[in-house]
């Protein structure tokens, strides 16, 4: 493979090659989700048709969708994963916020040892903590509850993290400036701070709901009744028992509806989502 | 007095004027939500886990405390072993094709070419939808007549393939599933990576007279050795705990016979399907020190490497 690293610019004879290059590795990697958004608007016999069909003939409208939503609840776990999802979101951006500042900028006794504390959690992996974690929250009374659902991921030690790191690069002669004025700590924060770490907490909220958005574990094991489930847990329900074989037509169309809000924040957010990604695999 | 003395040893150091202790006490009370909540979400769980895995506990009698027993039962058990081995599989499967084929493609949306960002945008596309949704495409797509078939098909003619239903195909399925959600996201951070080295560096390569494969090897790979550990790292652990697409899109949950059983599914069965709390504890135990392992490594290698 010979890579050419020449300066940039110039050399109109060398873009189409690499646009046909590129192009073609795209569309392979693209393929599964145009089949999956084209299948959620296709007959059923058609799914399965060969040659495969790239575009609906026989175009169902909201068929498929209502058909989704008679199998299963899908619209109340949509919204039960939306509640999760941001609640995660919230707890994350403001609690990962208050504590980044906290400890970037107030060199207290301990700090350093509790930021450990913090920041070591981010090491351990769900499955370690998956079983004792549903025997406490079951000892405390949490289980099959949205208490039990939310509650323990509410906060992601990766915000305290990546937070503390954008704290730290405020000025403090504004926080020295905002206290000579007469302000606060706690009116520091919420007025000052919290609005110049705003592009930065975009980027983390996005992340965070990302991961929210795809949780699967959790809420597997902590919820049993059926009006708790999130759109992960209830999407499996389409395809499984195994041996039945599943209405694709309307498994297609929740899967749809599951990638839609992540679709949406790369669609119109794509410079914080392409940061929160890359802050969040590099933090190690 | 001791706010004085801090402030004194604050100034000598060359930090201007340290906030008086009052002040500084403030930062305790914005930390101490977050460290209550770790505190009891995630420390907590992780001793009480490590204690567990010593423990025989149904969640109906109380824990009975039983040393290392579930380790040494672990040493025989078929199915942990069936799964360290599948999981082994699949890691060497997640990661080694991942790392290269995700550089490939950062070498390849590094270079400027009209409609580069468009193009780039729809490769990074699988990266989008939650597991589950890959796995329910892609039960679809390796229906046993569909199109995964019909496309081998096109070449020797066979027309039904039991992709998930058969015990070598199964578990390669599973890897190629993995790679191809995996391959856009790591070409981002290797992108990050690319973007990160200096044009002046590349342009003295060049104007030394280097070629283009020689000024990949020793310009760009060089300077993205922190880079390639950081995808080898995080590609390795992700893929160490892989639970969702076994658990969704393979047979019966890690079917058939077992041959998709990986780890992280082995806690789950063993902790919510057998409710052998202690032996669940014991598997997550093992995996922990796995990953704890591939970390260590990983901060090893990288003191090394510079």
């Amino acid at each position: 493979m010979s890579i050419d690293l020449r300066p940039r610019g110039g050399f109109l004879l060398r873009d189409p090659i690499f646009l046909s290059i590129a192009l073609s590795a795209a569309l392979l990697f693209a393929f599964p989700l145009w089949f999956m958004a084209t299948s959620a608007f296709k007959a059923e016999p058609e799914i399965q048709a060969i040659p495969i069909h790239w575009l609906p003939h026989d175009f169902q409208w909201l068929a498929q969708f209502k058909l989704a939503g008679e199998i299963a609840p899908l619209w109340l776990y949509f919204t039960n994963s939306m509640v999760f999802s941001l609640a995660h979101v919230a707890g994350t951006v403001f609690f990962g916020a208050m504590a980044g500042f906290g400890f970037a900028k107030y060199k207290f006794p301990g700090r350093t040892i509790l930021f450990l504390l913090v920041i070591s959690t981010l090491m351990v992996p769900f499955q370690i903590l998956v079983v004792p974690l549903f025997i406490e929250i079951k000892y405390f009374g949490w289980e099959n509850s949205y208490t039990g659902l939310i509650l323990p991921g509410l906060i992601n030690a990766f915000g305290v993290f990546m937070m503390r790191q954008y704290a730290e690069a405020l000025p403090d002669e504004l926080l020295e400036a905002a206290r000579v004025d007469g302000a606060s700590e706690p009116y520091i924060f919420l007025r000052i701070v919290l609005p110049l770490l705003a592009p930065a907490l975009v980027s983390l909220g996005i992340i965070v709901f990302i991961w929210a958005w795809g949780a699967f574990l959790w809420p597997l094991v902590v919820v049993q009744d059926r009006n708790l489930y999130v759109l992960s847990v209830g999407l499996s329900a389409y395809v499984q028992p195994y041996n039945r074989e599943p209405t694709w037509g309307a498994a297609m169309a929740a899967s749809t509806i599951a990638t839609l809000p992540i679709a949406c924040l790369f669609i119109f957010l794509q410079r914080y989502f392409i940061k929160g990604l890359t802050a969040a695999a590099v933090k190690g | 007095m001791a706010a004085n003395a801090a402030t004194g040893a604050a100034e000598a150091a060359g930090e201007a004027g340290r906030p008086p202790l009052d002040i500084r006490w403030w930062g305790l009370w914005f930390v101490l939500p977050v460290v209550v909540f770790f505190a009891v979400f995630s420390v907590f769980p992780v001793f009480f886990g490590f204690y567990l895995s010593l423990t025989d506990y149904d969640l109906l009698s109380p824990p009975l405390f039983i040393g290392l027993d579930n380790f040494r039962n672990l040493a025989s058990d078929k199915l942990f072993l069936t799964a360290l081995v599948n999981t082994l599989v699949f890691v060497v499967g997640a990661t080694l094709p991942v790392w290269a084929a995700s550089l490939a493609a950062a070498l390849l949306f590094d270079q400027v070419f009209r409609g580069r960002d468009v193009v780039k945008a729809i490769f990074f596309l699988p990266v989008l939808p939650p597991a589950v949704v890959i796995a329910v495409i892609w039960r679809l797509l390796l229906h046993p007549n569909g199109i995964a078939t019909s496309t081998v098909g096109w070449f020797n003619g066979i027309s039904e393939i039991p992709w998930l239903a058969n015990t070598v195909l199964a578990p390669l399925a599973m890897i190629v599933v993995h790679d191809w959600a995996a391959i856009p996201f790591f070409m981002l951070i290797w992108l990050a990576g690319l973007t990160g080295i200096p044009q002046e560096v590349r342009d003295a390569a060049i104007v030394d007279g280097a070629g283009a494969l020689a000024r990949f090897w020793y310009v760009d790979l060089p300077l993205l050795r922190s880079t390639s550990l950081l995808v080898a790292s995080l590609a390795t652990i992700n893929a160490f705990q892989s639970f969702v697409l076994q658990f969704v899109l393979s047979a019966d949950q890690g079917g058939p016979a077992n041959s998709t059983l990986v780890l992280g599914l082995l806690v789950f069965k063993y902790g919510f399907q057998y409710f052998r709390m202690g032996d669940a504890a014991a598997v997550s135990v093992v995996m922990f020190a796995i990953i704890m392992s591939v970390t260590l490594l990983q901060l090893w290698l990288g003191r090394r490497v510079y």
